[in-house]
């Protein structure tokens, strides 16, 4: 579905955003893009919907290369939605604030309406639908920012720091939001620094570094590996942290979920006590 | 904007940066006096060559010639327009004559520039805050100046950012006339906006938090301390200027 | 020594209906360590607005109770008089620096108080030095990562002097290796200093171990004032959605097969040190 064929990127000021970065990512993958600031991600994004396209090498969305394609064109395949959500709005109601997005794409009134209507259900705006966007809490609005971008369903949806500002309940909010769009087949990318809620995702994870890509694989795999993390000023998981400190004693720590480390605590100790009475 | 690359600061550790910025002020203020009395191609050569020098010593040489390229276009319109004007006044004659003229006056705007630039590319803003601080302008003044600077980038950043985010959702900012260009204007316009009031709330709390405003009499952590230097620059500056004012007056 | 006393305090921001806050009564001690927490909207915000004056003083609004700092009436004491007992940290560091460089930034609030050079000089070297940040004297609050600016502006407000320290979100808009940066600094400040600390914050992780109580809200009101253990292993805290730190998480999954925590721990190396115990403990 999306493929970056050796691209890099300078910015006008001399930056080297992307380096030689060669990466694939399958129809209905979830991916969660991590890394330092300054490592990538964001151009990595950009990359993705033609706000930016290569100096060097191709990105390609559904086969078609991106530098044949205007950023209108690709954002009907690849939805992103930016950390700021407050940089979108500027209409009187939170119902046009969809529906601009989807008249803009060229689509008939009354598929716009339809549109509109599933969007605010799926998001769980109903309620504020004639509310103006600047009234909105700072979670309504990243929820807003979404629905905007599902409204006009693109196959891709791609977040740049959805978790920043959010609670504890907004964030399990997302995450369910997240499964599901996944569920229904969309290509899920996440850009993020929160590795408690990568974590808990357990997508497939793609590490940046100074621009380029030194790790992809496993959340698992990834978010277990102290070295790596450190390398690029990313702390681990608690449950791996704390699992880590118990390696010597046998316990797997290649874990990052709370279920697995019990199993994996309860199961050492029962063998250590097995040994012990031997 | 190359022109405006001669106009902004430029780190440096040369004796100019080290200069008291009052003094740096004055000498550019008297430089353009000098500039305003003489409409003479020689006097001003004497100028460029002067301030070229100050240029070297303070390696800002590069910015400078930024600033003076950039400012060609208008000071070719400014020749071609007063060229015009003295042939279809018959205020000159001469073919000469006429270019003379025409060349000094261009040369007055670059000039003009030039002197300003020496200023703004060897003073910090917040050597300029203090200036204006020590000339008793109030305090409201240059803390709106020092905020304008300090935030001018950070907003700069953000109109990228609304850009890009309202081209994801399908805006086409690149396309289209002069009138749909203009509409197209306010979904950028509206999210500034309210994203710069929501900051300067924010501020004004954070200002509020630091005592803003507390003190009649409001102290400061830097001043600025004339050196011998300094003033020995000024004479000699006050003392070119006494020559060109003289000079002026009674032409030998 | 009491610093700060709420009592019956009620507010309700102008054009509202519903108290953003109701009924608060608390008390803050010298150097204690408070844990602020609760959803977005159940008051935190507002509750830390009127520990300084902001409230009533820049918030229009009806406040009914009242609060007292250092003995004084918030509601009759001039905010510049409240900023020396009470120190803010917002969560934005970038709409909390206004001058040129370091230096200036952390100078700002002594300059607008008027206090003469020599002092500013002093109080400047000794912020500075107290968050652990003299090397980025010079520099330019922009050219600074999140971090590092959000420690320019807690150096900032530490100038002041101030006997507590109230701190709204401080990490929000930070990536977790700044965020634990500046947890760990404002730990620091307490220890080293003595100063009492309030802390609204999501990222409990990071905190649970290190704070002395723990106050919960929900909907304007105090739902719970206790030890962070009563707040994080009781089990009558899981309906206010309060998050959970992972390792109190782990450590009741063992004890149910396994009693290996007398104490639930909070931290990691807690719950390392129990699991380690024990071990040595049946071995023996």
């Amino acid at each position: 579905m999306i493929k970056f064929d050796n691209v890099t990127y300078v910015y006008p000021t001399g930056v080297k955003a992307l380096n030689s970065v060669s990466v694939e990512i399958g129809r209905g993958e979830l991916v969660a893009l991590m890394g330092e600031n300054g490592a990538g991600k964001t151009t990595f994004i950009k990359h993705l919907n033609g706000l930016l396209k290569p100096t060097s090498g191709n990105v390609y969305v559904d086969g078609k290369d991106t530098k044949t394609l205007s950023v209108a064109q690709l954002s009907r395949i690849v939805g992103v939605v930016f950390q700021n959500a407050d940089d979108m709005f500027f209409l009187p109601t939170v119902e046009e604030e969809v529906a601009f997005s989807l008249r803009n794409l060229g689509f008939s009134e009354d598929v716009v309406q339809r549109r509109v209507d599933w969007a605010l259900k799926f998001m769980e705006l109903e309620e504020y639908r004639n509310r103006s966007p600047f009234l909105l809490s700072g979670g309504e609005k990243k929820r807003l920012a979404l629905a905007i971008i599902l409204a006009w369903n693109p196959q891709v949806i791609a977040m740049d720091e959805p978790t920043v500002g959010q609670d504890s309940m907004q964030k399990e909010k997302l995450k369910e939001m997240i499964k599901q769009l996944n569920l229904q087949g969309r290509t899920v990318i996440i850009s993020t620094h929160d590795v408690e809620f990568v974590a808990e995702l357990k997508p497939r994870v793609i590490l940046m570094s100074k621009g380029r890509i030194i790790a992809d694989g496993k959340a698992e795999v990834i978010l277990t590996d102290g070295e790596l993390l450190s390398s690029c000023s990313i702390l681990m998981p608690q449950v791996a942290a704390t699992m880590s400190r118990l390696a010597d004693l046998g316990f797997n720590a290649k874990v990052i979920s709370v279920e697995e480390a019990v199993r994996n605590i309860v199961e050492g100790l029962r063998r250590l006590e097995h040994t012990r009475r031997a | 904007m190359s022109i405006l690359e001669g106009l902004k600061f430029y780190a440096g550790d040369t004796a100019i940066h080290k200069l008291d910025p009052r003094v740096k002020f004055l000498v550019s203020m008297l430089m353009l006096i000098i500039v305003v009395m003489y409409a003479e191609v020689w006097m001003l050569t004497i100028l460029i060559a002067v301030q070229a020098a100050i240029i070297y010593v303070a390696k800002v040489m590069r910015r400078w010639l930024k600033t003076i390229k950039g400012s060609m276009p208008l000071a070719a319109l400014v020749f071609g327009l007063n060229a015009i004007f003295f042939i279809s006044t018959g205020t000159y004659t001469t073919l000469q004559e006429v270019f003379y003229h025409s060349l000094a006056l261009a040369y007055r705007l670059v000039l003009f520039l030039s002197s300003f630039s020496i200023f703004f590319l060897t003073t910090t803003p917040e050597e300029i805050g203090l200036t204006l601080t020590s000339w008793h302008v109030p305090y409201q003044y240059t803390f709106a100046f020092i905020s304008a600077i300090r935030f001018t980038p950070i907003i700069a950043q953000e109109l990228r950012d609304i850009m890009d985010a309202q081209r994801a959702r399908g805006v086409e900012l690149d396309r289209g006339g002069p009138l749909q260009r203009a509409r197209k204007f306010i979904p950028i316009l509206v999210p500034l906006l309210a994203n710069a009031l929501r900051r300067a709330y924010e501020l004004a709390e954070a200002m509020e938090v630091k005592c803003f405003g507390a003190a009649k009499k409001r102290t400061s952590l830097m001043e600025l301390k004339a050196r011998p230097k300094d003033y020995a620059v000024l004479l000699t500056a006050l003392v070119f200027f006494g020559l060109a004012v003289y000079y002026r007056l009674f032409p030998f | 020594m009491e610093i700060v006393r709420v009592e019956g305090l009620t507010f309700t921001y102008s054009g509202f209906d519903t108290p953003a806050i109701s009924d608060i009564n608390l008390s803050i001690e010298e150097g204690e360590f408070v844990l602020l927490l609760g959803p977005s909207g159940c008051g935190k915000s507002t509750l830390c607005r009127c520990l300084n004056g902001l409230i009533p003083h820049f918030y229009a609004g009806k406040m009914e109770g009242r609060v007292l700092v250092a003995g004084m009436d918030v509601s009759k004491t001039p905010t510049y008089v409240l900023s020396q007992y009470v120190g803010m940290v917002f969560q934005n560091p970038e709409n909390q620096l206004f001058s040129l460089t370091v230096e200036n930034d952390v100078a700002f609030a002594l300059e607008n108080l008027g206090m003469p050079r020599d002092e500013i000089r002093r109080r400047v070297d000794f912020a500075l030095k107290a968050v652990g940040i003299e090397d980025l004297r010079k520099r330019s609050p922009f050219e600074l990562s999140g971090g590092q600016q959000q420690k320019v502006a807690i150096a900032s407000i530490l100038a002041l002097m101030p006997k507590i320290m109230v701190f709204d979100e401080p990490t929000s808009s930070l990536d977790p290796v700044s965020a634990k940066s500046i947890i760990e600094t404002i730990f620091k400040v307490k220890k080293e200093l003595g100063t009492s600390v309030v802390v609204a914050e999501h990222r409990v992780e990071l905190l649970a171990d290190k704070v002395d109580r723990v106050i919960v809200m929900q909907k304007g009101r105090i739902v719970k004032d206790g030890r962070p253990r009563e707040v994080f292993v009781s089990e009558e805290m899981i309906p206010y959605g309060v998050p959970v730190p992972k390792v109190v998480s782990m450590a009741k999954g063992v004890n149910r097969h396994f009693k290996v925590f007398n104490e639930i721990p909070l931290s990691s190396e807690e719950f390392e040190q129990g699991i380690r115990r024990f071990i040595h403990d049946k071995v023996r």
